[in-house]
């Protein structure tokens, strides 16, 4: 019984980890309503930055955020500014803007493979870092402590995502447009702006999200696949735009893949997710805590 | 002979010499390598059906290939059926499929849709992945199925040389395309149109998109299912990640958009421009540069979005067009 509580506690750090990756793509889902498939790759660079950063610095995992977080905020703000707005303005008026999805297929596979090319498709890992392997004994349970970091990491930036959306004016603009970007031009917001910042934000995050897992996870160059059909789960499950949802959607296939395997084998637990996916895209797409659009 | 003939000469005479093609390659590589350009250039002209027609984006096509792949296989390695009669099996059970993933996912927005594809692909793979036999069906897992090459010949649906695979592929991509313009000028390709493009106006004129939209996708997973089985038949040996893999789903929406969905040509333009390169990179650069074939798919990918949205087929067609009008006269004042 014992074991259950242990899986479960680790599944929500690790799940906690899922939602910060997931909050970057219900960011950019819920501003500027299109699927990222390219994030799980966006996830990736910021696991090699953040990688590189540690390597040629020697400093501690976390703090290589100094570097990873700005990096990552101009690669989105870039990618969107030069990829995607074209197309967000050739179809302002098309019914579904499928063009955009495509297009960040397409980056998905540019930068996977680059990276395999650059990098070639050896794992690489930290060994040691100042957090690889260690355990915190709780009792008779032993905790992951890097996957403790990353739950506060996740905490921390959850609620820094939230305040900047209710406090801060830009915040304020994002949320408008967000919710009805037409009214918000109407307002004097630029969206196009609005678009790249958030874009630039929601990798900033995934960028955090890669932080915290290069101290104790395997990187290469299709790490990313794992994380992207990962995160569009969980951004379903949760609510598309919901911070607290992404991370609650995270924690919820996090125990679902710590608990699991004490049933069933672990592809199993794979095909529960996927099961349950589809059983909340047919019967509440909206999620837990997502606001209902008018589609 | 009227003008309106002359146009079309030099497709048929392309059509002709796809028959002779064998005799003038005869390398089996490169025979390999027209095969699954042929191979790919059917997958995602039926894929069009759904894709292109319709106006959805299915992203999870691989699944009814490896249903297809799965059903003839194990009908002839445990009840000795000929792979042909397997074939209709496996796309019949494709179709049915198709209709039942169909039934909820029309009804979301294109992006969901999208999703819901992939989910439903990964979970079928996922579950081929982790059985060893499905009631009395042997599957084998991750570790596939073999296909022992014993006798040869046109009904066991085997053979030595590549030749009869050619000509066996090269009929099926025949006769998708004429599927696909019968269907273009048939009352069910209006409706698939029109309920792609404003679904709203469609029904009040009385369409019913959903069920246009499900027909399109019966056919599309009926006629994925028969390449299925043509890959297992020509490669012998099948498991979940060469047959059912996101991969090939991806690779065959990527050349049908980029060729351009849509429209008849497209899909097979974008295979003839884009299976040579993924074949070469892959020969030549391999070793070296791994992977170097999928970055070129994504930047092509991202330029043809960029500036030519509905595919290369268009600047193409139209110079074929133009090149034809300075040859035989212009087509309006034809008719």
């Amino acid at each position: 019984m014992l074991f259950i509580l242990e899986d479960t506690i680790n599944g929500i750090l690790m799940g906690s980890i899922y939602g910060l990756a997931a909050l970057g793509l219900t960011l950019i889902f819920g501003v500027l309503k299109v699927i990222n498939f390219a994030h799980g790759s966006l996830l990736m660079v910021g696991m090699y930055v953040a990688y590189w950063a540690v390597l040629l610095t020697g400093v501690h995992p976390y703090l290589s955020l100094v570097i990873v977080v700005p990096v990552m905020f101009l690669f989105g703000y870039l990618l969107q500014d030069i990829l995607i707005k074209p197309i967000f303005k050739a179809e302002k008026n098309v019914r579904e803007p499928i063009t955009v999805i495509i297009v960040t297929t397409g980056v998905w596979y540019i930068l996977d493979n680059l990276s395999l090319l650059i990098f070639g498709p050896q794992y690489r890992n930290i060994q040691d870092n100042p957090l690889r392997g260690k355990m915190l004994e709780a009792g008779e349970m032993m905790i992951s402590v890097p996957k403790l970091w990353g739950f506060c990491a996740a905490i921390i930036t959850a609620l820094l995502v939230y305040l900047f959306l209710q406090k801060t004016r830009m915040g304020r603009a994002v949320r408008a447009t967000s919710l009805d970007r037409d009214a918000a031009s109407l307002q004097g917001i630029n969206q196009y702006k609005i678009y790249n910042i958030s874009f630039g934000i929601g990798t900033a995050v995934a960028g955090v999200a890669g932080v915290t897992l290069v101290p104790f996870f395997n990187i290469f160059p299709s790490v990313g696949v794992l994380f992207d059909i990962k995160c569009f789960i969980i951004v379903v499950l949760g609510g598309l735009g919901s911070i607290g949802g992404a991370l609650l959607g995270g924690m919820i296939v996090g125990v679902i893949e710590s608990v699991g395997p004490q049933f069933m084998t672990a592809t199993w637990t794979e095909a529960i997710v996927y099961g349950l996916f589809l059983v909340f895209l047919f019967l509440k797409p909206s999620g837990l805590f997502g606001v209902k659009y008018d589609w | 002979m009227k003008p309106v003939v002359y146009r079309k000469l030099p497709l048929i005479l392309v059509g002709v010499m796809a028959f002779g093609l064998p005799l003038v390659v005869t390398s089996p590589t490169y025979l390999h390598i027209v095969i699954l350009l042929f191979l790919y250039a059917y997958l995602t002209t039926s894929w069009n059906l759904v894709g292109g027609f319709a106006g959805v984006l299915p992203l999870g096509h691989a699944a009814f290939v490896g249903i297809g792949a799965y059903t003839s296989t194990i009908l002839s390695l445990q009840y000795g059926v000929s792979p042909w009669i397997g074939m209709l099996v496996g796309a019949v059970i494709a179709s049915i499929v198709g209709v039942i993933i169909g039934l909820p996912t029309f009804k979301m927005r294109g992006a969901y849709f999208a999703l819901a594809t992939i989910a439903f692909a990964e979970g079928i793979r996922v579950m081929f992945e982790n059985i060893d036999y499905l009631g009395p069906f042997q599957i084998n897992g991750p570790r596939g199925l073999q296909i022992p090459p014993l006798k040869t010949g046109l009904a066991s649906f085997m053979f030595a040389e590549k030749e009869p695979y050619y000509y066996i592929i090269l009929v099926m991509l025949a006769g998708v395309l004429l599927l696909t313009w019968a269907i273009s000028r048939s009352k069910l390709g209006y409706y698939l149109m029109a309920g792609g493009e404003e679904p709203e106006a469609a029904q009040a004129l009385g369409v019913n998109v959903a069920r246009a939209k499900l027909t399109a996708m019966a056919m599309s997973s009926f006629l994925t299912a028969f390449a299925g089985t043509f890959w297992a038949q020509f490669t012998l040996y099948i498991h979940p990640k060469s047959v059912m893999s996101l991969d090939i789903s991806f690779e065959i929406a990527f050349i049908a958009l980029i060729g351009g969905r849509g429209s008849i040509a497209g899909p097979v333009l974008g295979a003839l421009l884009l299976r040579p390169v993924s074949d070469f990179s892959r020969i030549y650069f391999g070793d070296k540069l791994p992977g170097l074939h999928l970055i070129i798919f994504g930047v092509v990918l991202i330029l043809v979005m960029l500036f030519q949205p509905r595919g290369l087929q268009l600047p193409l067609t139209r110079i074929y067009h133009r090149v034809m009008d300075r040859l035989f006269g212009d087509r309006e004042a034809a008719v």
